[in-house]
C-alpha cells in the first residue's frame, strides 16, 4: 500500500502536465493552497472554481480518479476527530464542511503534484530557490533510501515473526524496540559506506 | 606503468580491532585481470578501499601502496581517485543520486565536467554497460542487475585505468552473471576483483591471490592455484567444479 | 498529529512559519559547525530511518501516520541540532509526498514535532541523562524524554487549532494531552528499547553523545530552550494562563483582529474563559502534574530493568582481540 504511493504515476504517464517545469508547478500549486487557505468560506466561487481546475488538471495528467479518490478519503484519525468534533459542537454552522473542503481541496493539489513531479525536480526547484544545501541533500537522500530501508526493516520484521511463537504483549515490545535500533544501526552503516562511496568518485 | 598497482608490507587495524591487514604484498601489472579470493573477514573489502585511498581515514604517507608508480599521499588522493575505479559490493550505497543520469554524472562532475562534455561523458559510459535510454529512470526504480551496472557506468565515467570490484556478481542470477562478464572482459582497464565466485574467476581471471588472516597465502595463475584442492580448503575455498574435469597444460 | 491545510487560519500559519524558519535555520547553522563531513550522509538516512521505524510500529494503510516518532531518540543519538534537521526532512516529504500534513501547516508541524518535540524532549533527556550517569541515565532519560516530547507536541498542536479558532482549547487540550500522554507511553518505551540495543550492540555510537560529566550546557542548548519557550508563549500561554483578558491581550497586543472568525466549537462552559472555570483548570495541572511524576518514576524503573551493568562493563564487552 505504501509503496503505491511512493510508486507515483509520473513513472508511467507522460502528459502535458507531467512536462511543465517543477518550479512553475510548485509555485502554482503553492498559490492555490494559500488561496484556498486564506479565502472566506463565503466566497464559494473560489471553492468551485478550484474544484474545476483540479479535475481539468487531473484528466490532462491522466490520472486515475479512483486513485485520488482512494488518497482522499484515508484520513488519519487525528483529521477525522477535529472535522467530527466540529460538526458535532455546531450543527448547522456549516464549519466542519469548510474544514473539509479546504483541506480536501489542497490534500488534491498536493497529491497532482507529488504525482505529476519526479521527487529529483522538486529538489531541483528548492536548491534554485536557495534552500540550504545541507537541508536539500538530506531531502535527497532520504528520499533515495527510504525503499531501502523499508525493505531492510520489512525482512526483519518478517524473520522475527518466523521465530516467534509466543504472543506475548511484553515480548512483542521488547521485539519492536531492537527492531528499531538495530534499523538504526544498519542505517548509520550505510551512511558510512555511502560517504566513502561519495569519497571514491572524488566529493570533497 | 599507468595502470599498474604495487602494494608492500600493508598494515591495518580498525579501532575495534577487527578485519586487520598484517603485512600484504603483491604486484598487478598493467591490463592484468587479477581475482582475489579468501574467506569471509579475511580483509578484501578493506584491502580494496585502500587502493582508492578511502582506508586508512589519516593517510600517512606511508608509502606501502603505489598507483601507477606513485605512493598514495594526502595530496594525490584526487589523482588516485581519478586513476581507480572502485565498485562496491551493494550497489545501493554507491547509487545515492534520484536518477541514473545525475549518478552517472557524479563522478565527472567531481572532476570538473559541465554541460554538453559532461552529457556525452554520461551517454558514452551508460552505452558501455548496455543502458542507453536509461538516463531518467528513478534510481531506486532499478532491478538489481540494472543497479550493478549503473554503478559500473559511474565509475566508467571518470575513465579510470584500474576497475577495482567488490563481490561484483553476488545478488546477480545467472544471465545477470554472464553479461557482467562479457561487460568487463570488453573493459582494457587493470582490474583486481574481489570475490566468492570461483567458477567466475576461472573464465575471466588469468591470476588469483588468495588472502586469508590478513596476509597472502597464494600468488599465481588461477588454474595453477584453484586445482590446488589442499590449499583451497584450507583456506576456506574449494576447488571449483569446473576444474575437476579439466586438466591444467 | 499532522495538521492538514485549512485547519490553521492565515495568521496562526504565518506565525508558526516564521518561528519554524528561525529554529530550523539555527538548527542548520550548528549542524554545518558541529557535523564532521563524514556524518552527512546520516542525517538523511536517519530521516528515512525513522519513518521505516515508524512503518515497523504502526503499518497503517497508506501511509498515514498517526504520529512522528523517535525524535528524541535521534536527539540522543546525534545531538539536537540534527535531529530537527532530521525531522524537518521528514516533515518536508511526508507533507509533499505522501500529502500528511499541510503545505501551510508545515511550520506549525514542524513546530510541534521538532521544536516541542524533539527540541523539548531533547532538553528534559539532557536533564535526565546528566542528573544520572552513565547509559542508566541515558535510557532513562530517552524514555521520559520521548514521552514529554509526545505530550509537548501535542499540546503546541492544540495551542493552534485554538488560536484557529478551529478546536476551542478547553475542548482540544483535554482531548490532544489525554490521548498523547497514552501514546507517548509506547513512544517511551520504544525509544529506550531502541537505545539500550543499539548500545549493547553498538556502544561507540552512544559513547559519541554522553553527556560530558558535570560541565556548563552548550550554547546552543540554551537557544533551544528559548525557542520552546518562545512557542510555548505564543502557542500555548494564551490559553492556559489564567489571565483575565486571555487570548484578546494577546492579540490586540500584536495587532491581530481577533472578531474575524467566529468560535467554531462551542466549549461545555458558557464562557471559556479560564477564569470562570478556574477551579477546573487547577485540578487538570494537578493531575497533569501527577501524570508527569508517575511516567518519570516509569521511566526510571525501564532505565533500572533494561541497564543492569555499568557502562564500563559494556564496553569492555565489546572489545575483540586483533588477529595480529
Amino acid at each position: 500500500m505504501l509503496k503505491d504511493w511512493l510508486g507515483h504515476h509520473h513513472g508511467h504517464h507522460d502528459s502535458a502536465v507531467h512536462r511543465l517545469p517543477a518550479t512553475g508547478k510548485l509555485v502554482g500549486a503553492l498559490m492555490m493552497i494559500v488561496g484556498t487557505v486564506l479565502a472566506p468560506w463565503e466566497w464559494r466561487a473560489w471553492f468551485i472554481g478550484m474544484v474545476v481546475l483540479l479535475l481539468m488538471v487531473m484528466v490532462l495528467s491522466q490520472i486515475a480518479i479512483w486513485f485520488v479518490i482512494r488518497r482522499l478519503l484515508l484520513l488519519s484519525p487525528f483529521v477525522l476527530g477535529v472535522i467530527v468534533v466540529n460538526a458535532l459542537h455546531a450543527p448547522g454552522h456549516g464549519n466542519w464542511l469548510a474544514l473539509a473542503a479546504r483541506s480536501g481541496l489542497c490534500l488534491f493539489t498536493v497529491v497532482l503534484l507529488a504525482n505529476t513531479t519526479p521527487f529529483g525536480k522538486i529538489l531541483g526547484a528548492l536548491r534554485s530557490a536557495r534552500v540550504p544545501a545541507l537541508l536539500v541533500t538530506t531531502l535527497a537522500l532520504m528520499h533515495r533510501y527510504l525503499f531501502v530501508l523499508l525493505d531492510e526493516s520489512e525482512r526483519m520484521r518478517r524473520a522475527r515473526a518466523s521465530r516467534t511463537f509466543q504472543r506475548q504483549r511484553r515480548v512483542r515490545w521488547r521485539v519492536l524496540g531492537t527492531l528499531v535500533g538495530q534499523l538504526f544501526v544498519r542505517a548509520s552503516e550505510r551512511a558510512e559506506r555511502i560517504y566513502s562511496a561519495m569519497c571514491a568518485r572524488g566529493w570533497k | 606503468m599507468s595502470g599498474s598497482i604495487q602494494v608492500e608490507g600493508l598494515r591495518y587495524r580498525y579501532h575495534d580491532g577487527t578485519e586487520a591487514l598484517c603485512g600484504v604484498n603483491f604486484t598487478i601489472a598493467p591490463g592484468e585481470c587479477v581475482g582475489l579470493l579468501g574467506p569471509n573477514g579475511s580483509g578484501k573489502s578493506t584491502l580494496l578501499l585502500h587502493l582508492n585511498g578511502i582506508l586508512p581515514e589519516k593517510i600517512t604517507g606511508d608509502g606501502s601502496i603505489r598507483i601507477a608508480g606513485q605512493a598514495i599521499t594526502a595530496a594525490n588522493l584526487e589523482s588516485v581517485r581519478r586513476q581507480v575505479g572502485l565498485l562496491f559490493q551493494d550497489p545501493d550505497d554507491q547509487l545515492f543520486c534520484q536518477t541514473v543520469e545525475e549518478d552517472v554524472a557524479f563522478g565527472p562532475q567531481q572532476l570538473g565536467l559541465t554541460g554538453k562534455v559532461l552529457e556525452a561523458r554520461v551517454e558514452r559510459s551508460l552505452a558501455m554497460v548496455g543502458l542507453v535510454g536509461y538516463g531518467h529512470r528513478a534510481t531506486h526504480h532499478l532491478s538489481h542487475g540494472e543497479k550493478r551496472r549503473v554503478c559500473l557506468a559511474g565509475v566508467l565515467a571518470c575513465e579510470p585505468t584500474i576497475l577495482v570490484l567488490d563481490e561484483p556478481t553476488s545478488d546477480l542470477d545467472p544471465r545477470g552473471r554472464r553479461e557482467f562478464k562479457t561487460l568487463l572482459q570488453g573493459i582494457p582497464a587493470t582490474k583486481l576483483i574481489a570475490t566468492h565466485d570461483l567458477e567466475w574467476v576461472v573464465e575471466l581471471c588469468s591470476r588469483v591471490i588468495v588472502l586469508d588472516g590478513g596476509v597472502v597465502v597464494a600468488d599465481g595463475p588461477t588454474v595453477e592455484i584453484l586445482n590446488d584442492e589442499h590449499l583451497m580448503l584450507a583456506h576456506g575455498l574449494e576447488r571449483p567444479h569446473s576444474l575437476r574435469h579439466h586438466h591444467p597444460h | 498529529m499532522h495538521i492538514p491545510d485549512g485547519f490553521l487560519d492565515g495568521k496562526t500559519a504565518a506565525t508558526a512559519a516564521a518561528i519554524s524558519v528561525v529554529g530550523v535555520g539555527f538548527a542548520l547553522r550548528q549542524v554545518r559547525r558541529e557535523l564532521p563531513p563524514r556524518r552527512v550522509p546520516l542525517l538523511g538516512l536517519a530521516a528515512a530511518f525513522l519513518f521505516a521505524a515508524q512503518m515497523v510500529n504502526f503499518p497503517v494503510a497508506g501511509g498515514t501516520s498517526g504520529h512522528l516518532m523517535g525524535g528524541v531518540l535521534v536527539a540522543a543519538l546525534l545531538g539536537p541540532s540534527a535531529a530537527i534537521v532530521v525531522l524537518t526532512a521528514v516533515v518536508i516529504v511526508q507533507c509533499f509526498l505522501f500529502a500528511d500534513g499541510g503545505v501551510s501547516a508545515l511550520g506549525a508541524n514542524l513546530l510541534n514535532m521538532g521544536i516541542l518535540g524533539a527540541g523539548g524532549g531533547y532538553l528534559v533527556y539532557r536533564l535526565v541523562s546528566s542528573r544520572m550517569r552513565g547509559l542508566r541515565g541515558q535510557v532513562t532519560g530517552v524514555a521520559f524524554g520521548g514521552w514529554v516530547s509526545t505530550v509537548l507536541a501535542a499540546i503546541g498542536c492544540a495551542g493552534e487549532l485554538a488560536w484557529s479558532h478551529t478546536v476551542a482549547w478547553s475542548a482540544g487540550f483535554p482531548m490532544m494531552a489525554s490521548v498523547h500522554m497514552i501514546i507517548g507511553l509506547g513512544e517511551g518505551l520504544i525509544g529506550a528499547l531502541a537505545f539500550a540495543a543499539i548500545a549493547r550492540t553498538r556502544p561507540e555510537i552512544v559513547a559519541e553523545r554522553t553527556p560530558a560529566s558535570g560541565g556548563t550546557l552548550p550554547g546552543g542548548i540554551l537557544r533551544y530552550g528559548l525557542l520552546v519557550a518562545l512557542v510555548l508563549a505564543v502557542f500555548v500561554a494564551p490559553f492556559a494562563c489564567p489571565w483575565p483578558d486571555g487570548l484578546e491581550s494577546v492579540a490586540a497586543k500584536l495587532g491581530f483582529d481577533v472578531q474575524g472568525a467566529s468560535a467554531i466549537v462551542h466549549a461545555p462552559a458558557p464562557d471559556y474563559r479560564l477564569p470562570g472555570i478556574h477551579s477546573a483548570a487547577g485540578a487538570t495541572a494537578l493531575a497533569g502534574a501527577l501524570g508527569t511524576l508517575v511516567v518519570l518514576g516509569l521511566a526510571l524503573a525501564l532505565g533500572r530493568v533494561l541497564v543492569r551493568k555499568s557502562v564500563k562493563d559494556l564496553s569492555k564487552e565489546s572489545k575483540q582481540e586483533p588477529p595480529c
